[in-house]
């Protein structure tokens, strides 16, 4: 009986009802909407970060981490084809990679440049598309004396696809070794202070150039990122079982970038977040206050007749909870419709901070972000009520059966 | 041997504090009100009869004096405490009505039903028993502002009746009412009472509607002038 006068009461002063419920509709809206697009682009960028660029886990040298060596890969693989061919074993692991990081100086003759090269597998690399190409090709199969160039550092150079240049490093013994190489291309990975930098060579290039037959670190490449933990535990009793001196970084260890763009996500959500709630309580508050003078002698009443002081609380607070279920409903419906047509509508979006190039505005429809927002309706407005409701519970009978 | 006294109020004094000023109104009231009884408190208006149906409905709280209501001294407990009391013991009718307007008149009776947590059959059968006394059955599904002023108070009737209360206090339940409507009225509360042996008070300024009462208390600035029954009353009504 109370729950049908809290419903009747809502639907009774339709006017005011119809504006606390746009307030809350709205609100839920923007929770959904912001919180689709920071789930979507923080998926895009977990996903771009990990297959384009530091793989599900990696696998190094036992002590690699720990080790300040200035020396090049003193803490390196060596028997790489026997770790890779027990690693693609699991059925939940779609490819391996190696790969080694090197710095030196690059040469045009008349100037030089340092450099960090990332040495790759070519067909690897192909498959993770952690470039853009913006000249040439990607670096040939068989060509260990080809790389590309990123594009400032390409600029810098006054290098075209085709030139020749030279690159000097210091090997893992400890001497200078240079090596010509032809540009094959040039690339951007969207980063500018990455690109001015950025080299690729052949990891076989990379290996004579450096003297050596390891590599320094082995890229896994999962089919799920969701299985990252497991895989992890798996790969670690494998070692242990074969007795391979390694160790395992997960890609959320080395994804710094990534997580300072969470933080800065889930902080305005958590802003916005606020400001939905402060404007809920806000007007549900006033709208349950109204409700209340406008029915003090109902209460009055009421409380004559018997009703008890917690049952006149329940009544008020279930309105606000009546409230925020159908602002919650209705905001999830209404979220899921501008949701659908702003992913139909293919905006683009300005390029963020750091990066040259924009991308298309997507809201994620994820189940917990209309789970969140609806909750948030509903907890803000039942607590709105909280007050007024006890407000009405504590009024004088005879008091309240003389208002007019 | 069981208290035959509803009603017992002694020595009961009420004074309203209006800013800075006390106003009294009740002064030394004893009162005492008899199983099955029909009672009109008469008075001029301020005399203080909303003030004395209101301690005796438990819903105010005297400053001296004792209340007690169907031999249970309710004094001490504070007034929320008293919510289960009212609700199973006393019945009230209202000057304007008080019913819910959202609720249909149906639901208005069936309200302290469900307050009392009666089986959903007997609760239907009371309603529907209450709402055919009262003659309200074809408007059973109408909301209050759909009915008359009548017919509303009829409604109110059957709300205060249906859960079966040992007395009914109705502060000047036919004022809001045209005289031939406010006849009816009482003739149906006169019935009720005749039928259930429920016991009534009801306060009014009406001296054709005293006459119908069983018993007269007329009050005067905040005291109990006269306590009769109410047929020696008629023709004295001339010098009041
Ligand atoms: N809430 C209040 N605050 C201050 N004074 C009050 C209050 N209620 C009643 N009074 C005063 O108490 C006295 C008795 O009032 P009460 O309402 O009991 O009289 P009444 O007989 O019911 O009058 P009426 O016939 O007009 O309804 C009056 O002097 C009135 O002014
Ligand atoms: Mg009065």
């Amino acid at each position: 009986m109370l729950t049908r006068i809290a419903f009747r009461n809502i639907f009774r002063n339709r006017r005011r009802s119809a504006i606390t419920l746009l307030v809350i509709v709205a609100g839920a809206i923007g929770l959904i909407l912001f919180g689709g697009y920071k789930a979507h682009t923080i998926r895009a960028l977990r996903e771009s970060t990990i297959r384009n660029r530091l793989g599900h886990i990696q696998i190094y040298k036992l002590g690699y981490s720990k080790s300040e060596s200035q020396k090049p890969l003193e803490y390196a693989i060596d028997n790489i084809a026997e770790i890779r061919r027990a690693v693609e074993q699991d059925k939940r692991v779609t490819m391996t990679a190696a790969q080694i990081t090197l710095m030196g100086l690059l040469s045009n003759g008349e100037k030089s440049e340092t450099f960090i090269a990332t040495a790759v597998e070519p067909e690897k690399d192909r498959l993770m598309g952690s470039q853009r190409l913006l000249s040439g090709t990607n670096l040939p199969l068989d060509e260990p004396d080809a790389v590309l160039l990123g594009r400032g550092l390409a600029a810098s150079m006054h290098a075209k696809p085709g030139d020749y240049l030279t690159i000097m490093t210091t090997t893992v013994g400890g001497s200078l070794n240079a090596v010509d190489v032809r540009v094959a291309g040039t690339f951007t990975i969207g980063v500018k202070e990455f690109d001015d930098r950025a080299l690729k060579i052949p990891i076989k290039g990379a290996q004579q150039l450096l003297q050596t037959s390891k590599v320094e670190k082995l890229l896994v490449f999962l089919k799920e990122t969701d299985d990252t933990a497991a895989v992890h535990g798996d790969l670690q009793k494998l070692f242990a079982e074969k007795s391979w001196a390694l160790e395992m970084k997960e890609w959320s260890e080395l994804a710094g970038f990534y997580h300072q763009v969470v933080a800065f996500y889930n902080g305005i959500f958590g802003f916005l977040g606020v400001i939905v709630f402060a404007i809920v309580v806000f007007s549900v508050a006033n709208t349950i206050m109204m409700s209340i003078f406008e029915r003090t002698r109902e209460i009055g009443t009421l409380m004559a007749i018997g009703t008890t002081r917690e049952r006149v609380w329940r009544m008020f607070l279930l309105e606000g909870f009546v409230i925020g279920m159908l602002g919650g409903i209705l905001g999830v419906v209404a979220g899921a419709a501008v949701a659908t047509i702003i992913n139909h509508s293919n905006m683009m979006l300005p390029p963020p901070p750091g990066y040259t190039v924009g991308y298309p505005l997507k809201i994620l429809m994820q189940r917990n972000v209309f789970v969140t927002a609806a909750l948030i309706s509903i907890v803000t407005s039942t607590v709105s009520a909280i007050l007024p409701a006890l407000k009405a519970s504590r009024m004088k009978i005879v008091d309240a059966l003389g208002h007019i | 041997m069981e208290d035959e006294a509803v009603v017992r109020l002694n020595s009961v004094t009420k004074s309203y504090r209006l800013g800075s000023v006390s106003v009294r109104a009740l002064t030394d009231v004893s009162v005492e009100v008899r199983r099955g009884d029909f009672v009109a408190l008469a008075g001029p208006s301020g005399s203080g009869k909303t003030t004395l149906l209101n301690l005796i409905g438990c819903i105010d709280k005297p400053d001296s004096g004792r209340v007690a209501i169907g031999g249970v001294d309710v004094t001490d407990s504070p007034l929320h405490r008293l919510a289960g009391l009212r609700l199973n013991t006393l019945g009230f009718i209202f000057q304007t009505f008080n019913l819910v307007p959202v609720l249909t008149a149906y639901e208005n009776v069936e309200y302290p039903l469900l307050m009392k947590n009666v089986p959903r059959r007997e609760r239907d059968e009371r309603v529907r028993r209450w709402l055919a006394k009262v003659d309200i059955e074809a408007q059973a599904k109408q909301r209050p502002d759909q009915l008359s002023g009548g017919q509303r108070q009829r409604v109110a009737i059957a709300r205060a009746m249906a859960g079966d209360p040992k007395l009914v206090l109705a502060d000047e339940p036919t004022a809001n009412l045209d005289s031939e409507t406010a006849a009816r009225i009482l003739d149906l509360l006169v019935e009720i009472n005749r039928a259930t042996g429920c016991t009534f008070v009801f306060s009014t300024h009406d001296t054709s509607l005293i006459a119908r009462a069983r018993r007269l208390l007329r009050i005067r600035d905040g005291r109990i002038v006269q306590h009769a029954p109410a047929g020696e009353v008629r023709q004295e009504e001339a010098f009041v």
